[in-house]
Protein backbone atom coordinates (compact mmCIF):
# COMPACT_ATOMS: atom_id res chain seq x y z
CA UNK A 1 0.00 0.00 0.00
CA UNK A 2 1.46 3.38 -0.73
CA UNK A 3 1.28 5.86 1.79
CA UNK A 4 1.75 9.72 1.42
CA UNK A 5 2.80 11.97 4.52
CA UNK A 6 0.20 14.83 4.85
CA UNK A 7 2.62 18.06 4.81
CA UNK A 8 2.60 19.93 8.34
CA UNK A 9 -0.36 22.70 7.46
CA UNK A 10 -0.41 26.45 7.90
CA UNK A 11 -2.03 27.70 11.74
CA UNK A 12 -5.74 27.89 11.62
CA UNK A 13 -5.64 31.50 10.76
CA UNK A 14 -2.99 32.26 9.19
CA UNK A 15 -2.92 35.35 6.76
CA UNK A 16 -3.07 35.01 2.88
CA UNK A 17 -1.79 36.88 0.58
CA UNK A 18 -4.34 38.42 -1.66
CA UNK A 19 -4.32 41.16 -4.50
CA UNK A 20 -6.30 44.19 -3.39
CA UNK A 21 -6.70 47.29 -5.88
CA UNK A 22 -6.92 50.63 -3.28
CA UNK A 23 -7.28 54.11 -3.23
CA UNK A 24 -5.85 56.32 -0.99
CA UNK A 25 -5.51 52.87 1.11
CA UNK A 26 -8.97 52.00 0.79
CA UNK A 27 -10.06 48.31 -0.65
CA UNK A 28 -11.89 49.11 -4.03
CA UNK A 29 -11.29 45.48 -5.19
CA UNK A 30 -10.54 42.24 -3.59
CA UNK A 31 -9.29 39.26 -5.68
CA UNK A 32 -11.03 40.99 -8.94
CA UNK A 33 -14.35 41.46 -7.09
CA UNK A 34 -15.51 44.97 -6.42
CA UNK A 35 -15.91 46.04 -2.73
CA UNK A 36 -19.51 46.92 -1.96
CA UNK A 37 -19.24 48.33 1.12
CA UNK A 38 -16.68 48.71 3.53
CA UNK A 39 -18.10 47.56 7.32
CA UNK A 40 -15.33 48.42 9.45
CA UNK A 41 -11.79 49.12 9.84
CA UNK A 42 -9.40 49.26 12.21
CA UNK A 43 -5.28 49.21 12.94
CA UNK A 44 -3.24 47.01 14.83
CA UNK A 45 -0.01 48.04 16.29
CA UNK A 46 1.69 45.04 18.42
CA UNK A 47 5.14 44.17 19.45
CA UNK A 48 6.86 46.98 18.49
CA UNK A 49 9.21 46.46 21.39
CA UNK A 50 10.39 43.35 20.11
CA UNK A 51 12.46 42.55 16.20
CA UNK A 52 9.17 41.16 14.46
CA UNK A 53 7.05 44.26 15.28
CA UNK A 54 3.09 43.96 13.71
CA UNK A 55 1.62 47.15 11.94
CA UNK A 56 -1.62 46.42 10.05
CA UNK A 57 -4.91 48.25 8.43
CA UNK A 58 -7.86 45.71 8.84
CA UNK A 59 -10.70 46.07 6.48
CA UNK A 60 -13.88 44.18 6.99
CA UNK A 61 -15.71 44.51 3.59
CA UNK A 62 -18.73 43.45 1.57
CA UNK A 63 -18.25 42.51 -2.10
CA UNK A 64 -20.47 42.74 -4.88
CA UNK A 65 -21.24 38.81 -4.68
CA UNK A 66 -22.30 39.22 -0.94
CA UNK A 67 -19.31 38.00 0.46
CA UNK A 68 -18.01 38.96 4.00
CA UNK A 69 -13.98 39.40 3.64
CA UNK A 70 -11.51 40.92 6.26
CA UNK A 71 -8.28 41.85 4.28
CA UNK A 72 -5.36 43.78 5.81
CA UNK A 73 -2.58 45.72 4.64
CA UNK A 74 0.85 45.09 6.14
CA UNK A 75 1.98 48.22 6.64
CA UNK A 76 6.13 46.83 7.09
CA UNK A 77 5.89 45.13 3.52
CA UNK A 78 3.53 47.26 1.75
CA UNK A 79 1.50 44.17 0.71
CA UNK A 80 -2.35 43.11 1.39
CA UNK A 81 -3.68 39.52 2.83
CA UNK A 82 -6.80 37.94 3.41
CA UNK A 83 -7.59 36.38 7.01
CA UNK A 84 -10.51 35.13 8.95
CA UNK A 85 -10.99 37.10 12.02
CA UNK B 1 41.60 6.25 36.82
CA UNK B 2 38.90 8.77 37.48
CA UNK B 3 39.38 12.25 35.09
CA UNK B 4 37.63 15.17 36.62
CA UNK B 5 37.09 18.11 34.13
CA UNK B 6 36.25 21.45 35.86
CA UNK B 7 35.05 24.51 34.65
CA UNK B 8 35.20 27.25 36.69
CA UNK B 9 32.41 30.15 37.03
CA UNK B 10 30.91 28.19 34.20
CA UNK B 11 27.22 29.85 35.15
CA UNK B 12 28.44 33.41 35.62
CA UNK B 13 30.14 32.78 32.17
CA UNK B 14 26.80 31.51 30.64
CA UNK B 15 24.86 34.28 32.54
CA UNK B 16 27.31 37.28 31.20
CA UNK B 17 27.81 36.46 28.01
CA UNK B 18 31.88 34.80 28.03
CA UNK B 19 34.70 34.59 29.66
CA UNK B 20 36.00 38.02 28.12
CA UNK B 21 32.53 39.90 30.18
CA UNK B 22 34.48 38.96 33.74
CA UNK B 23 37.84 40.46 33.38
CA UNK B 24 37.88 43.40 35.40
CA UNK B 25 34.70 43.21 36.06
CA UNK B 26 33.03 42.63 39.89
CA UNK B 27 30.23 40.50 38.98
CA UNK B 28 27.90 38.47 40.75
CA UNK B 29 24.84 36.52 39.68
CA UNK B 30 21.62 38.10 41.19
CA UNK B 31 19.64 36.32 43.67
CA UNK B 32 16.88 34.14 42.19
CA UNK B 33 13.29 35.30 42.36
CA UNK B 34 12.41 32.92 45.54
CA UNK B 35 14.43 31.93 48.87
CA UNK B 36 16.88 34.59 50.92
CA UNK B 37 18.78 36.92 49.12
CA UNK B 38 21.86 35.45 48.35
CA UNK B 39 24.05 35.75 45.37
CA UNK B 40 25.28 33.06 43.08
CA UNK B 41 28.73 32.38 41.43
CA UNK B 42 31.06 35.85 41.62
CA UNK B 43 34.14 36.74 39.12
CA UNK B 44 37.47 36.92 40.39
CA UNK B 45 37.38 40.54 40.83
CA UNK B 46 34.77 40.80 42.90
CA UNK B 47 35.94 37.88 44.94
CA UNK B 48 39.32 39.69 45.59
CA UNK B 49 37.01 42.15 47.45
CA UNK B 50 35.70 39.74 50.02
CA UNK B 51 32.35 38.61 48.03
CA UNK B 52 31.28 34.96 48.31
CA UNK B 53 29.13 33.01 46.40
CA UNK B 54 25.65 32.23 48.69
CA UNK B 55 27.05 35.77 50.53
CA UNK B 56 23.81 37.53 51.35
CA UNK B 57 23.45 40.44 48.94
CA UNK B 58 23.40 43.06 51.10
CA UNK B 59 26.62 42.07 52.63
CA UNK B 60 28.27 41.96 49.21
CA UNK B 61 27.07 44.84 48.35
CA UNK B 62 28.52 46.27 51.19
CA UNK B 63 32.13 44.48 50.98
CA UNK B 64 32.05 45.31 47.40
CA UNK B 65 29.75 48.44 46.14
CA UNK B 66 31.03 48.41 42.60
CA UNK B 67 29.75 44.94 42.25
CA UNK B 68 27.35 44.04 39.46
CA UNK B 69 24.51 41.94 39.46
CA UNK B 70 23.80 39.59 36.53
CA UNK B 71 20.03 37.87 36.12
CA UNK B 72 20.69 34.08 36.06
CA UNK B 73 20.33 32.27 32.93
CA UNK B 74 19.99 28.84 33.65
CA UNK B 75 18.41 28.13 29.97
CA UNK B 76 22.06 29.13 28.59
CA UNK B 77 23.47 27.49 31.22
CA UNK B 78 21.98 24.07 30.58
CA UNK B 79 22.68 24.36 26.56
CA UNK B 80 25.99 24.99 27.06
CA UNK B 81 26.53 22.47 29.65
CA UNK B 82 24.27 19.91 27.43
CA UNK B 83 26.65 20.89 24.42
CA UNK B 84 29.98 20.11 26.54
CA UNK B 85 28.32 17.12 27.38
CA UNK B 86 27.76 15.87 24.01
CA UNK B 87 31.16 16.88 22.73
CA UNK B 88 32.90 14.35 25.90
CA UNK B 89 30.32 11.41 24.89
CA UNK B 90 31.81 12.10 21.78
CA UNK B 91 35.63 11.27 22.82
CA UNK B 92 33.66 7.96 24.19
CA UNK B 93 33.28 9.42 27.74
CA UNK B 94 30.82 7.64 30.12
CA UNK B 95 29.84 11.21 32.11
CA UNK B 96 28.80 11.63 35.60
CA UNK B 97 27.72 15.38 35.56
CA UNK B 98 27.84 16.71 39.18
CA UNK B 99 26.11 19.84 38.16
CA UNK B 100 26.99 22.89 35.36
CA UNK B 101 30.80 22.89 35.13
CA UNK B 102 31.78 19.76 36.95
CA UNK B 103 31.85 16.18 34.87
CA UNK B 104 33.94 13.26 35.90
CA UNK B 105 34.47 10.02 33.60
CA UNK B 106 36.25 6.95 34.37
CA UNK B 107 39.33 6.87 31.21
CA UNK B 108 40.81 3.51 32.09
CA UNK B 109 38.63 2.07 28.61
CA UNK B 110 39.06 5.31 26.76
CA UNK B 111 43.39 4.94 27.12
CA UNK B 112 43.75 2.48 24.55
CA UNK B 113 41.42 4.58 22.18
CA UNK B 114 42.83 7.95 21.83
CA UNK B 115 46.92 6.31 22.61
CA UNK B 116 47.63 6.78 25.88
CA UNK B 117 46.74 9.15 28.84
CA UNK B 118 48.33 12.04 27.11
CA UNK B 119 46.19 11.50 23.95
CA UNK B 120 43.01 10.90 26.20
CA UNK B 121 43.54 14.28 27.78
CA UNK B 122 44.20 15.95 24.85
CA UNK B 123 41.20 14.55 23.25
CA UNK B 124 39.23 15.45 26.13
CA UNK B 125 40.65 19.32 25.42
CA UNK B 126 39.80 19.26 22.18
CA UNK B 127 36.25 18.27 22.86
CA UNK B 128 35.95 21.37 25.36
CA UNK B 129 36.98 23.73 22.91
CA UNK B 130 37.88 25.75 26.19
CA UNK B 131 40.16 26.41 29.00
CA UNK B 132 39.16 23.97 32.04
CA UNK B 133 41.28 22.45 34.70
CA UNK B 134 41.89 18.89 34.80
CA UNK B 135 42.54 16.21 37.49
CA UNK B 136 43.41 12.66 36.99
CA UNK B 137 43.29 10.65 40.01
CA UNK B 138 42.76 6.58 41.15
CA UNK B 139 39.02 8.31 42.65
CA UNK B 140 36.42 10.81 42.10
CA UNK B 141 36.99 13.28 44.95
CA UNK B 142 40.88 13.06 44.69
CA UNK B 143 40.45 13.73 41.02
CA UNK B 144 38.09 16.49 42.06
CA UNK B 145 40.98 17.68 44.80
CA UNK B 146 43.78 17.40 41.88
CA UNK B 147 41.16 19.53 39.41
CA UNK B 148 40.61 22.33 41.88
CA UNK B 149 44.41 22.66 42.85
CA UNK B 150 45.44 22.69 39.43
CA UNK B 151 45.68 25.63 37.35
CA UNK B 152 43.09 26.77 33.90
CA UNK B 153 44.98 24.23 30.80
CA UNK B 154 47.12 21.94 33.21
CA UNK B 155 46.28 18.72 34.51
CA UNK B 156 47.34 17.26 37.41
CA UNK B 157 47.49 13.68 38.03
CA UNK B 158 48.14 11.57 41.09
CA UNK B 159 48.61 8.05 41.45
CA UNK B 160 47.60 5.32 43.65
CA UNK B 161 49.98 5.30 45.97
CA UNK B 162 50.06 8.94 46.29
CA UNK B 163 46.72 9.42 46.86
CA UNK B 164 46.32 9.53 50.77
CA UNK B 165 49.24 11.60 51.72
CA UNK B 166 47.98 14.01 48.92
CA UNK B 167 44.33 14.07 50.03
CA UNK B 168 45.72 14.94 53.72
CA UNK B 169 47.01 18.26 52.93
CA UNK B 170 43.95 19.55 50.93
CA UNK B 171 41.43 21.96 52.74
CA UNK B 172 38.35 20.40 54.08
CA UNK B 173 36.08 22.90 51.86
CA UNK B 174 36.53 20.49 48.89
CA UNK B 175 33.61 18.48 50.64
CA UNK B 176 31.16 21.09 50.22
CA UNK B 177 31.00 19.97 46.29
CA UNK B 178 29.57 16.65 47.89
CA UNK B 179 26.07 17.77 48.77
CA UNK B 180 26.36 14.26 51.02
CA UNK B 181 28.97 16.35 52.77
CA UNK B 182 28.61 19.94 52.28
CA UNK B 183 26.44 20.10 55.84
CA UNK B 184 29.75 19.35 58.06
CA UNK B 185 32.34 21.64 56.32
CA UNK B 186 31.43 24.77 58.51
CA UNK B 187 31.52 22.78 61.90
CA UNK B 188 35.07 21.00 60.79
CA UNK B 189 36.41 24.22 60.60
CA UNK B 190 34.88 25.67 63.91
CA UNK B 191 36.83 22.74 65.51
CA UNK B 192 39.90 23.62 63.93
CA UNK B 193 40.61 20.71 61.35
CA UNK B 194 41.32 22.47 58.07
CA UNK B 195 43.15 19.79 56.30
CA UNK B 196 41.36 16.73 55.29
CA UNK B 197 44.31 14.75 57.28
CA UNK B 198 43.25 15.57 60.49
CA UNK B 199 39.88 14.32 59.73
CA UNK B 200 41.34 10.94 59.38
CA UNK B 201 43.46 11.02 62.47
CA UNK B 202 40.37 10.48 64.12
CA UNK B 203 39.02 7.16 64.50
CA UNK B 204 35.78 6.00 62.54
CA UNK B 205 33.74 6.08 65.77
CA UNK B 206 34.74 9.25 66.65
CA UNK B 207 33.48 10.64 63.62
CA UNK B 208 30.38 8.67 63.70
CA UNK B 209 29.62 9.58 67.21
CA UNK B 210 29.68 13.32 66.13
CA UNK B 211 28.99 13.63 62.52
CA UNK B 212 27.00 10.83 61.93
CA UNK B 213 26.53 9.01 58.30
CA UNK B 214 28.29 12.44 56.28
CA UNK B 215 30.98 12.39 59.00
CA UNK B 216 31.97 8.52 57.98
CA UNK B 217 31.59 9.48 54.34
CA UNK B 218 33.62 12.60 54.50
CA UNK B 219 36.67 10.31 56.20
CA UNK B 220 35.92 7.88 54.07
CA UNK B 221 36.74 10.15 51.05
CA UNK B 222 39.84 11.28 52.82
CA UNK B 223 41.11 7.76 53.10
CA UNK B 224 40.55 8.01 48.77
CA UNK B 225 37.22 5.32 49.34
CA UNK B 226 34.90 6.49 46.74
CA UNK B 227 31.75 5.04 45.36
CA UNK B 228 31.43 4.52 41.70
CA UNK B 229 30.48 6.79 39.45
CA UNK B 230 26.89 7.31 37.95
CA UNK B 231 26.96 7.67 34.74
CA UNK B 232 24.44 9.36 32.63
CA UNK B 233 22.92 7.35 30.20
CA UNK B 234 22.59 8.90 26.13
CA UNK B 235 19.05 9.36 25.57
CA UNK B 236 17.38 11.43 22.17
CA UNK B 237 16.69 14.86 23.78
CA UNK B 238 13.07 15.73 23.01
CA UNK B 239 12.07 19.30 23.19
CA UNK B 240 9.15 21.50 21.98
CA UNK B 241 9.17 25.29 22.60
CA UNK B 242 6.39 27.74 21.35
CA UNK B 243 6.84 31.79 21.24
CA UNK B 244 3.75 33.50 23.64
CA UNK B 245 1.73 36.53 22.09
CA UNK B 246 1.82 39.95 24.01
CA UNK B 247 -0.74 38.37 27.06
CA UNK B 248 1.61 35.80 28.16
CA UNK B 249 -0.17 34.91 31.35
CA UNK B 250 -2.62 32.75 32.79
CA UNK B 251 -5.23 30.85 30.36
CA UNK B 252 -2.55 31.30 27.66
CA UNK B 253 0.16 29.62 29.30
CA UNK B 254 -1.85 27.28 29.87
CA UNK B 255 -3.02 26.08 26.60
CA UNK B 256 0.43 26.87 25.55
CA UNK B 257 2.08 24.74 27.86
CA UNK B 258 -1.02 22.28 26.78
CA UNK B 259 0.32 22.77 23.32
CA UNK B 260 3.90 21.56 24.19
CA UNK B 261 2.91 18.68 26.01
CA UNK B 262 0.64 17.14 23.71
CA UNK B 263 3.24 18.02 20.93
CA UNK B 264 6.21 16.17 22.88
CA UNK B 265 3.62 13.15 23.38
CA UNK B 266 3.37 13.13 19.56
CA UNK B 267 6.97 13.38 19.01
CA UNK B 268 7.98 9.46 16.66
CA UNK B 269 11.29 9.88 18.44
CA UNK B 270 9.23 8.65 21.78
CA UNK B 271 8.71 5.00 20.76
CA UNK B 272 5.70 5.10 22.94
CA UNK B 273 8.39 5.53 26.33
CA UNK B 274 7.08 7.18 29.42
CA UNK B 275 8.55 10.26 30.67
CA UNK B 276 9.86 10.29 33.68
CA UNK B 277 11.43 13.86 34.26
CA UNK B 278 10.83 17.04 32.31
CA UNK B 279 12.31 20.76 31.83
CA UNK B 280 10.05 23.35 31.81
CA UNK B 281 11.71 26.98 30.71
CA UNK B 282 11.09 30.28 29.92
CA UNK B 283 12.52 33.11 28.40
CA UNK B 284 11.79 36.09 30.75
CA UNK B 285 10.45 39.56 29.22
CA UNK B 286 12.87 41.49 30.70
CA UNK B 287 16.28 39.98 30.90
CA UNK B 288 17.41 35.84 31.68
CA UNK B 289 15.58 32.81 31.34
CA UNK B 290 13.88 30.20 34.28
CA UNK B 291 14.29 26.88 34.72
CA UNK B 292 12.55 23.75 36.81
CA UNK B 293 12.93 20.48 36.75
CA UNK B 294 10.12 18.61 37.36
CA UNK B 295 10.64 14.75 38.22
CA UNK B 296 7.36 12.72 38.03
CA UNK B 297 6.07 10.22 41.12
CA UNK B 298 5.84 7.63 38.58
CA UNK B 299 6.91 7.50 34.91
CA UNK B 300 4.21 9.04 33.02
CA UNK B 301 2.49 9.04 29.33
CA UNK B 302 -1.21 10.67 30.24
CA UNK B 303 -0.61 14.18 29.29
CA UNK B 304 -3.90 15.62 31.50
CA UNK B 305 -1.55 14.12 34.61
CA UNK B 306 1.52 15.73 32.90
CA UNK B 307 -0.22 18.69 32.44
CA UNK B 308 -1.65 19.09 35.89
CA UNK B 309 2.08 18.27 37.63
CA UNK B 310 3.55 20.86 35.03
CA UNK B 311 0.81 23.74 35.64
CA UNK B 312 1.84 24.23 39.52
CA UNK B 313 5.34 24.74 38.56
CA UNK B 314 4.27 27.22 35.73
CA UNK B 315 3.36 29.69 38.29
CA UNK B 316 6.13 29.76 40.00
CA UNK B 317 6.94 31.72 36.80
CA UNK B 318 8.83 35.42 38.14
CA UNK B 319 8.01 37.24 35.92
CA UNK B 320 6.64 37.76 31.93
CA UNK B 321 7.58 34.97 29.83
CA UNK B 322 8.37 35.65 26.06
CA UNK B 323 9.08 31.97 25.62
CA UNK B 324 7.92 28.33 26.85
CA UNK B 325 10.17 24.99 26.35
CA UNK B 326 9.38 21.47 27.42
CA UNK B 327 12.62 19.21 27.57
CA UNK B 328 12.33 15.52 28.37
CA UNK B 329 15.47 14.39 30.49
CA UNK B 330 14.67 11.04 31.08
CA UNK B 331 12.34 8.45 29.47
CA UNK B 332 10.57 5.77 31.41
CA UNK B 333 9.56 2.36 30.32
CA UNK B 334 7.34 1.88 27.28
CA UNK B 335 3.89 1.73 27.90
CA UNK B 336 2.81 2.11 31.29
CA UNK B 337 -0.59 3.69 31.01
CA UNK B 338 -2.29 3.25 33.53
CA UNK B 339 -5.70 1.55 32.83
CA UNK B 340 -9.22 2.66 35.00
CA UNK B 341 -10.17 -0.05 37.06
CA UNK B 342 -13.42 -0.13 35.10
CA UNK B 343 -12.77 -1.00 31.71
CA UNK B 344 -16.39 0.32 29.93
CA UNK B 345 -17.74 0.85 26.26
CA UNK B 346 -16.44 4.32 26.03
CA UNK B 347 -12.53 3.50 26.93
CA UNK B 348 -12.62 0.69 24.78
CA UNK B 349 -13.92 3.09 21.76
CA UNK B 350 -11.57 5.67 22.72
CA UNK B 351 -8.97 2.57 22.83
CA UNK B 352 -9.66 1.81 19.00
CA UNK B 353 -9.65 4.97 18.45
CA UNK B 354 -6.65 5.78 19.69
CA UNK B 355 -5.05 2.76 17.83
CA UNK B 356 -6.64 4.26 14.67
CA UNK B 357 -4.93 7.55 15.39
CA UNK B 358 -1.81 5.89 15.53
CA UNK B 359 -2.08 3.93 12.15
CA UNK B 360 -3.19 7.07 10.57
CA UNK B 361 -0.19 8.79 11.94
CA UNK B 362 2.18 5.74 10.86
CA UNK B 363 1.23 6.09 7.66
CA UNK B 364 0.68 9.40 6.44
CA UNK B 365 3.10 11.53 9.31
CA UNK B 366 2.47 13.21 12.75
CA UNK B 367 0.26 16.04 11.45
CA UNK B 368 -2.21 13.44 9.92
CA UNK B 369 -4.19 13.99 13.52
CA UNK B 370 -4.35 17.42 14.71
CA UNK B 371 -7.60 19.31 16.49
CA UNK B 372 -7.87 22.84 17.06
CA UNK B 373 -6.52 24.50 20.64
CA UNK B 374 -8.02 27.70 21.01
CA UNK B 375 -5.06 29.76 22.80
CA UNK B 376 -5.71 33.32 23.30
CA UNK B 377 -9.25 34.15 22.70
CA UNK B 378 -8.64 37.94 23.21
CA UNK B 379 -5.89 38.44 20.89
CA UNK B 380 -5.71 41.34 18.33
CA UNK B 381 -4.10 39.36 16.20
CA UNK B 382 -5.96 36.59 14.43
CA UNK B 383 -3.44 34.23 14.22
CA UNK B 384 -2.44 34.01 17.51
CA UNK B 385 -6.18 32.77 18.57
CA UNK B 386 -6.34 29.36 17.71
CA UNK B 387 -3.43 26.59 16.83
CA UNK B 388 -3.36 23.13 15.63
CA UNK B 389 -1.90 20.44 18.10
CA UNK B 390 -1.62 16.80 18.21
CA UNK B 391 -4.94 14.80 18.58
CA UNK B 392 -4.16 13.12 21.94
CA UNK B 393 -7.03 10.87 23.76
Amino acid sequence: MRSRTIAKPAAPKAPKPVRVQAEHGRPIAVAGVRVEEVREDWIVQDKWWTEQPIRRHYWELITVEGRNVVVFHDKLVDRWFSQTA
Amino acid sequence: MIVCVYLPRFELVAAAGGPEALTGWALAIAPSGSGPARVGEVSGTAQAQGVQQGMMLGEALARCPALELVPGDPVQVAQSWEQIARALEGIGAQLELARPGLAYFDGAGLVGLHNGEDGLLLATRKALARPARIGVAPSRFCSLAAALETRTRRVRRVSERDVRRYLAVQPVGILSYRSQTATIVASLQQLGLGKLGGLVKLTAAEIADRFGEPGTLARGLALGHDTPLRVRRVEDRLTESMQLGEANSGLLLERTLEVLVDRLLARPQRRGRTLRAITLSARLAERGTWREEVVFRQALSDPRRIRLALSQRLQLLPAPATALQLAVDEFGPAGGDQGGLLDGERTARLARLQDAVGQVRTLAGPHAALRVLVVDPRSRVPERKVLYAPWQQ
